[in-house]
């Protein structure tokens, strides 16, 4: 619903924060949603609007190298900060991917893609502190992440390659 | 074969649109901006029914930012839509009729400021009665919600003389089921950017899944020539029917018309939940009897559909429940009546599957039941009644000839889950067939548990068939068709009017492409979603797209390739007859001595060196029968699945631990596409069955956000689930591929409902499924309790 917000306030002096390797200032009001900050301020539009009450995980991202809802991050908790978006988590050289990705796109972990950018930065968190999840590791991890398409089948298969693709390119180097 | 990445080999690719999924890039229509965009959003109605006795909109048009105001008063054409009945106002003005009614839109700099003049906006309301069920509804003295009454439709089908029959009857099972209010959820909800434009006068960039139906209606609304409007309506984040109708496109039409100034909607959840589209919620009751052999005498089947407060499909979905209670099963005398209720509850519409779900349900509950009144096998059951391969269809209609309901049914009885299921069952004799109408004393024991250590798990199989039809049906404007063209810079572009919701259209039609030519992925483009590009090839609804697509393609085929091998064979001076298409080009005949394997001429040459447009073009309908029964379909699908299920008795709830699925949908044109539609379609049907119910009370919805709408979670998912496509068609079948789009998500209900009843010795009939009602009390509680009571 609609209620009647608060007046708008004159804008804050900026919030200093690091948003896939870029520092960034932002100058908004600091208890502004990072969700917003990042759609709508900063025009990275990776991170999905969806519930906004921390349900779906579609708006997941990495605050300094953990997952969070964006819906439920303020700004001013992210000063100072890293913030990594989907955007931010492939290499830099051109035409790379995160092994997370590469596995999303072989095993067809997605199919409107609206969920798989916060499915794909929680998959990565996972995989970063437990590089060989057990089922029962994948269920927590995943729990927050909703897809209405795929019935998850395919982003189980995608967690599994991604963690063998991982172990691959951790070998190779 | 099982269907999966391994088996499938090269067919299973990379999607085209899967790069910028997976990296953030891809935007959605919900996802784009523009300088000087301002923010609209719709005021709607605080009541399920009222009457409208005053609008001021005085004070939000002065207020800061606020850019426009609009009301019923500033709609230049039909304040109405609807893609069947245009019954549904854009702007109320003398009454609202459900908790998502618009009475005023507004537009504005900023989301606060558009927040704040719709909070300015005065409506004096009187509120109504609220029939907020079809019960209430139907009553003599009710309020009447349309000129025309509360009953959206009516429909109804006879054979036979069942009231004799039943007389007949050694066994007579009656049941009533019901559904719940089932929502979408697309994970993108309803939005769009909406551009005035110089070249034309406006640019609709907003999801749906029939563009050139958005254009008519907002050409109504608007009051303008269809030309003058653009659609374009893909990539989309999640449909599944619930953005086939208008949603939030005549508020951004109308305020970017008003304003001259682009205007971006994009719903919130809680807007999403209040406006959107449900599954209708059906009560069925059905009598169903069969003789002392077990052949299916008489049916009789009565369907409530509560569809809310306007028609949109709600006289479509009905019919397509009409058709689906009889099922695959032959019975002489048959008699369905049903009935779709206007209400003030939340609107009812178009959702995957289409009222098949809840009737399939409820048919197939019928059939186990008999089942175990006559100590048959349900399986077994199925088979003595099922239709042969040239049966008519449900409404006695000719139908495609296919052998597919037999094919699914052997699939299963040979599938892993069932003999384990028989396993069981020889281990403890008689436990399929306990007598009916004693609930306590059911299978229970059988249901064997699914861990010694942990007495209170009990683990059933069951099984259910689905018969399902695709395409609009009979007396409904069905096209289809599409182009392929030779574009200027060498790429080969299909061009579709279909819509990528997640399905893989794209992906589905590039590997087409690709088998059908031999040609490499880079050779071609694929051109949807735009109404200005794209010629109408029907909706993406009803399981159709990919059927369309696949006859579109073959009646081009040799049109658009012998075009091409004439305008290569002047240019090299050969034969065209001595050409073929390949990858990147055009290529001697293989036996050409060694030529086969040249490229003569790259396509862009091609394109480079023709002055006339090459290119083969095709329009037509989907099939339909011949009949004159409106809804009536002609290609069906089959489907059977199997699930395991453990049951925990302490809590109550239901766990799904393996499933199976067979369909027999003809070849399987995209491997990936079909798992996940299946795979997707049965997550769907496992919500519907256990977990998902908008719920509502008053008129009011109690379900606002995902916090209280409950769909499935990985955590329900890490069970097994395998899928067996049977591609066989007679020889000489001319319709290839049938749809897969929904059946996935139709036959899990009725077969988890089985398995409970192995397990637990339960009869399921209300989803969904309560656990209230299969939990049992621990032994040791009972006396404690007891005492309490």
């Amino acid at each position: 619903m609609n209620e009647n917000r608060a007046a708008e306030r004159p804008a804050a002096p900026g919030t200093e924060l690091y948003v896939n390797g870029n520092r960034v200032t932002v100058c908004t009001e600091p208890s502004k949603r990072l969700l917003h900050v990042l759609r709508d301020e900063l025009q990275m539009t990776g991170a999905k609007r969806s519930c906004e009450i921390g349900r779906c995980g579609a708006c997941m991202v990495l605050l300094d190298g953990r997952p969070v809802n964006a819906c439920l991050t303020m700004l001013y908790q992210c000063g100072g900060r890293t913030v990594t978006t989907i955007e931010g988590i492939a290499p830099q050289e051109s035409g790379g991917l995160d092994p997370v990705q590469q596995a999303f796109l072989e095993e067809g972990g997605y199919q409107c893609g609206y969920c798989t950018p916060g499915m794909i930065i929680s998959v990565k968190a996972l995989l970063d502190f437990i590089p060989d999840p057990t089922d029962e590791e994948i269920t927590e991890a995943l729990s927050g992440n909703i897809c209405r398409c795929t019935g998850y089948g395919g982003i189980i298969r995608s967690v599994r390659r991604a963690s063998e693709l991982k172990k691959i390119s951790s070998s190779d180097a | 074969m099982l269907l999966n990445r391994k088996n499938s080999g090269e067919r299973w690719r990379i999607r085209p649109d899967g790069r910028d999924k997976v990296t953030g890039a891809m935007k959605y229509l919900t996802d784009m901006a523009l300088p000087g965009m301002l923010t609209g959003l719709v005021l709607r109605s605080p009541y399920p029914h009222a009457a409208i006795l005053g609008i001021r909109v005085d004070q939000a048009r002065k207020l800061p930012g606020v850019h426009a105001v609009l009301t019923h008063l500033d709609v230049p054409g039909l304040n109405a839509y609807g893609i069947a009945i245009q019954d549904q106002p854009v702007f109320c003005y003398d009454r609202v009729r459900y908790v998502g009614d618009a009475v005023a839109a507004v537009a504005a700099e900023t989301l606060e400021q558009a927040e704040r003049a719709l909070a300015a906006i005065e409506v004096d309301y009187e509120q109504l009665p609220v029939l907020d069920s079809p019960e209430k509804a139907l009553e003599n003295d009710a309020d009447q919600l349309h000129p025309h009454g509360n009953v959206l439709h009516r429909n109804a089908y006879k054979t036979g003389d069942v009231e004799r029959a039943f007389e007949n009857c050694a066994h007579i099972v009656e049941e009533t089921y019901s559904t719940p209010r089932q929502m979408h959820t697309y994970m993108e909800t309803e939005g769009g950017l909406f551009v005035p434009g110089t070249d034309r006068l406006l640019n609709v960039y907003a999801p749906t899944q029939h563009g050139f139906m958005d254009r008519l209606q907002l050409s109504r609304i608007l009051a303008v020539p269809q030309g003058d409007i653009r659609i374009v309506s893909s990539p989309i984040g999640g449909s599944f029917g619930g953005k086939d109708e208008l949603n939030v496109q005549p508020y951004g039409a109308l305020l970017a018309m008003k304003t001259g100034r682009p205007v971006r909607i994009h719903n919130s959840r809680w807007e999403s939940v209040r406006v959107g589209l449900k599954r209708h919620p059906m009560v069925i009751t059905m009598r169903t009897g069969a003789d002392a052999d077990g052949r299916l005498i008489a049916h009789q089947v009565r369907v409530t559909a509560d569809t809310g407060p306007y028609a949109t499909l709600g006289a479509e979905v009905l019919n397509f429940a009409t058709e689906h209670v009889t099922g695959p099963y032959q019975y002489a005398n048959v008699d369905v009546e049903s009935m779709s209720v206007f209400t003030n509850n939340g609107m009812s519409g178009e959702f995957r599957g289409f009222g098949g779900n809840q009737a399939i349900f409820a048919l197939e509950g019928q059939m186990d039941r008999l089942a175990e009144c006559l100590g048959m096998d349900p399986w077994e059951f199925r088979k003595l009644n099922l239709r042969e391969a040239g049966d008519p269809g449900p409404f006695g209609q000719p139908i495609a000839r296919t052998d597919g309901a037999r094919q699914v049914w052997k699939s299963l009885q040979e599938s892993r889950l069932w003999k384990e299921r028989e396993a069981a069952l020889e281990r403890r004799p008689g436990a399929a067939c306990v007598p009916a109408g004693n609930p306590s004393t059911g299978p229970s024991d059988d249901g064997h548990s699914a861990d010694s250590k942990s007495p209170w798990l009990k683990e059933g199989i069951g099984a259910a068939y689905v018969m399902h039809g695709a395409g609009l049906g009979v007396g409904i404007p069905d096209p289809a068709g599409g182009r392929l063209q030779l574009a200027r810079d060498g790429r080969i572009e299909a061009v579709f009017g279909y819509e990528e919701f997640g399905q893989g259209l794209i992906a589905t039609l590039e590997l087409m492409l690709i088998e059908t030519f031999g040609l490499a992925p880079e050779d071609i483009r694929i051109r949807i979603g735009d109404t200005d590009v794209v010629p109408d090839s029907g909706s993406s609804t009803a399981s159709r797209a990919t059927s369309m697509m696949w006859k579109s393609v073959q009646n081009m085929r040799m049109p658009f390739m012998t075009a091409l091998l004439e305008a290569a064979g002047r240019l090299l001076h050969r034969n065209p007859g001595q050409l073929h298409m390949g990858r990147g080009g055009i290529y001697g005949r293989a036996d050409g001595e060694g030529e086969g394997r040249k490229l003569l001429l790259p396509y862009q040459a091609l394109a480079a060196s023709t002055d006339e447009p090459l290119m083969a073009e095709t329009r037509f309908s989907y099939p339909a029968s011949p009949v004159d029964r409106v809804g009536a379909h002609f290609l069906y699908t089959y489907a059977a699945v199997a699930v395991k299920v453990e049951v925990n008795t302490l809590t109550g709830r239901v766990r799904v631990v393996d499933q199976f699925h067979t369909v027999a949908a003809g070849p399987v044109m995209n491997p990936q596409g079909y798992l996940g539609q299946i795979e997707g379609g049965s997550s769907m049907a496992l919500g519907f069955t256990l977990t998902e119910d908008a719920v509502m009370t008053g008129g009011c919805y109690l379900t606002r956000n995902l916090d209280t709408y409950l769909v499935p979670t990985i955590a329900e998912h890490m069970g097994r689930i395998d899928v067996l496509p049977i591609e066989e068609l007679p020889p000489g079948d001319p319709h290839g591929p049938r749809g897969i789009g929904e059946i996935g998500s139709v036959g899990l209900a009725p077969a988890v409902a089985a398995a409970v009843r192995q397990a637990v010795g339960r009869w399921v009939c209300k989803l969904p499924i309560d656990p209230a009602e299969l939990q049992e009390r621990p032994h040791f509680t009972q006396k404690a309790v007891a005492v309490h009571e």
